[in-house]
């Protein structure tokens, strides 16, 4: 199957660089850290308004490693092939676009998955040796983990997108960065003080509540609808233009 | 096993191909010669299947490049200009992935690449990565690529720039017992080369087909390239000009030099005679002394030279 056979260059190109260990590594600290003061100040405070989920879904940390990582995993995808010249190795090789698109993305999204791994763990050690993750259940941690899965599907979609664009990594890198940060921005639109149907636009893109809304443990569609969608449309835009790369003229 | 009609290329707005037609059929090994921006590796892109067309029709193994690219892809091995290539993979791991890429299955794939391995002659390197291989190397983990999947059709796009000259007479060696099987369309710019490995030459310029033929027949299409004559003898260059002038089937007859009572002429005939004779029956009635009288034969870059002048 010649998809598997590109997924599984694309998950081996992010596991044999060192980079992607020390990446791994920063990630992993950031997590522990920040998860370690929100469980220390949680305690010693005893405080009960809200949980430790909560308290880590609307860190800043958090959304800090959510929104670089996009670009950073991404910015390498096309843009190096388009640079080396290997892209025209891929496409005249019997394969189809859309393969080699879904395999950038698949690998992107395995690695992204490698990355928000250690805080699974510190939830799932929580949960295991304390018995008591500090008033989240386990639908509340399930629900914050799709969305998490499904927010970075949207932004590594959109890395993927201005990576094609381009033979430079840090135009991509820079693309992706400004597309993602502006869409994020607008969940702080909202406290201008917006009315009407306006506000529920922008709602609808407010990334932070939704979050928040799932680490609560209440189900949406809204944001699942938005950020598949998103992906998709993304991704066939990216197909779009290796298709139209070729068919330019 | 390639056919192409009227096939134009442009790039935003300047066209590259010129509507050119040609067709190669099954075991020949065709040399695409041209000078630089040509229009070969344009050419060879849309025989491979990475640019379309903007006009014209394009087969390969019977398929045609637009309507059925995935199968017509399938039948070629391309190996295109500065072959670009993962320089993070070691060669086996590199050709293996190409191999399972173009379809080669299970354990196939391992016989492959230990076949092109060995058919390149890539033993030594085979666990190195790719991006510590010298220039040579690489240009053979390109080919061996082309090769792994056992194409019909080879499109090899300047196979031997950059190889010192011990490797382009393996590389051309290879190509050579590689025509037994396979169907070869190379460009180069080395006409040597072209005229010692290919059986049809053809001739590029700005985007169109300046002539198209084995190498022997594009050298008899020459003016002189068809039995023309290298004369020294002892006479004087004018007087040896217009004595031989005279003869009825000599088209020009050029002073190459004159040293020491001695001159070289070179002298072409009008097309398809033979003036051997008669310009020795002169050198006896004249009197003079005959020191060498050889054939002179066009090579390819005379030709290349003559069709792609401006
Ligand atoms: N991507 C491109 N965009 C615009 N013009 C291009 C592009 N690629 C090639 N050209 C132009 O098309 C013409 C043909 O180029 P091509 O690369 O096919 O020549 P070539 O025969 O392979 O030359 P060389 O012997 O130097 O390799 C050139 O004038 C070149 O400038
Ligand atoms: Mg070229």
């Amino acid at each position: 199957m010649v998809l598997w056979v590109l997924i599984q260059r694309e998950i081996k190109s992010f596991f044999i660089s060192p980079t992607a260990y020390i990446v791994l590594f920063a990630c992993a600290v950031i997590h522990g850290l920040n998860f370690a003061f929100w469980l220390e100040y949680m305690t010693s405070n005893n405080i009960k308004d809200f949980t430790l989920l909560q308290a880590t879904v609307n860190s800043f940390f958090f959304w800090f490693l959510l929104l670089i990582q996009a670009p950073v995993l991404t910015m390498r995808s096309f843009a190096e092939e388009n640079r080396s010249g290997t892209i025209e190795m891929i496409l005249t090789a019997p394969v189809r676009e859309w393969e080699v698109v879904l395999a950038k993305f698949v690998g992107a999204l395995s690695f992204f998955s490698v990355l928000w791994l250690p805080l699974a763990l510190d939830f799932l050690g929580l949960r295991l040796f304390w018995g008591h993750p500090l008033g989240s259940s386990g639908s509340m941690e399930l629900l914050s983990l799709a969305m998490l899965l499904l927010l970075g599907s949207l932004f590594l979609a959109i890395g993927i997108f201005a990576s094609c664009l381009t033979r430079s990594q840090m135009v991509a890198a820079i693309l992706s960065f400004g597309a993602i940060f502006a869409i994020f921005s607008l969940s702080f639109v909202v406290y201008l003080g917006l009315i009407g149907q306006t506000r529920d636009l922008v709602t609808y893109f407010s990334f932070l509540d939704q979050m928040d809304t799932f680490s609560r443990g209440i189900f949406d569609s809204r944001p699942l609808v938005l950020t598949l969608s998103g992906t998709i449309l993304f991704l066939f835009l990216t197909e779009r233009v290796l298709q139209w790369r070729r068919l330019r003229s | 096993m390639i056919t192409v009609e009227n096939l134009t290329k442009d790039y935003a707005g300047f066209r590259a191909v010129q509507g050119i037609s040609f067709s190669v059929q099954k075991g020949e090994i065709v040399g695409f010669l041209g000078p630089n921006g040509a229009g070969k590796t344009t050419t060879m892109r849309v025989l491979a299947g990475y640019l379309p067309p903007t006009g014209g029709r394009v087969a390969v193994a019977g398929h045609d490049i637009v309507a059925e690219s995935l199968e017509a892809r399938r039948h070629v091995g391309y190996m295109p200009e500065n072959v670009p290539l993962y320089t993070d993979l070691r060669v086996n791991e590199y050709l293996a992935y190409r191999a399972r890429l173009k379809g080669v299955k299970g354990r196939k794939v391992r016989e492959r690449v230990e076949a092109v391995n060995r058919l390149c002659h890539l033993d030594d390197v085979k666990n190195k990565m790719i991006g510590n291989l010298s220039k040579g190397y690489r240009q053979r983990v390109g080919l061996a690529d082309a090769l792994v999947h056992e194409p019909d059709l080879l499109i090899l796009d300047e196979p031997t720039i950059g190889l010192d000259p011990h490797q382009i007479r393996s590389v051309r060696d290879l190509i050579r017992s590689l025509g037994n099987r396979h169907t070869i369309l190379l460009s180069s710019h080395i006409l040597s080369e072209v005229e010692a490995v290919c059986t049809r030459v053809l001739i590029l310029h700005r985007g169109r087909i300046e002539a198209a033929d084995t190498p022997e027949n594009l050298a008899r299409l020459v003016r002189g390239g068809g039995g023309g004559v290298r004369l020294e003898v002892s006479c004087r260059s004018e007087e040896g000009q217009r004595e031989l002038a005279r003869l009825p089937d000599v088209e020009s007859v050029n002073c190459r030099a004159e040293r020491e009572g001695w001159s070289v002429f070179e002298i072409a005939p009008k097309t398809g005679k033979d003036i051997r004779d008669g310009i020795f029956s002169v050198v006896q009635q004249q009197n003079w002394r005959l020191r060498e009288m050889s054939r002179l034969r066009a090579s390819l870059e005379d030709i290349f030279v003559e069709l792609t002048q401006d």
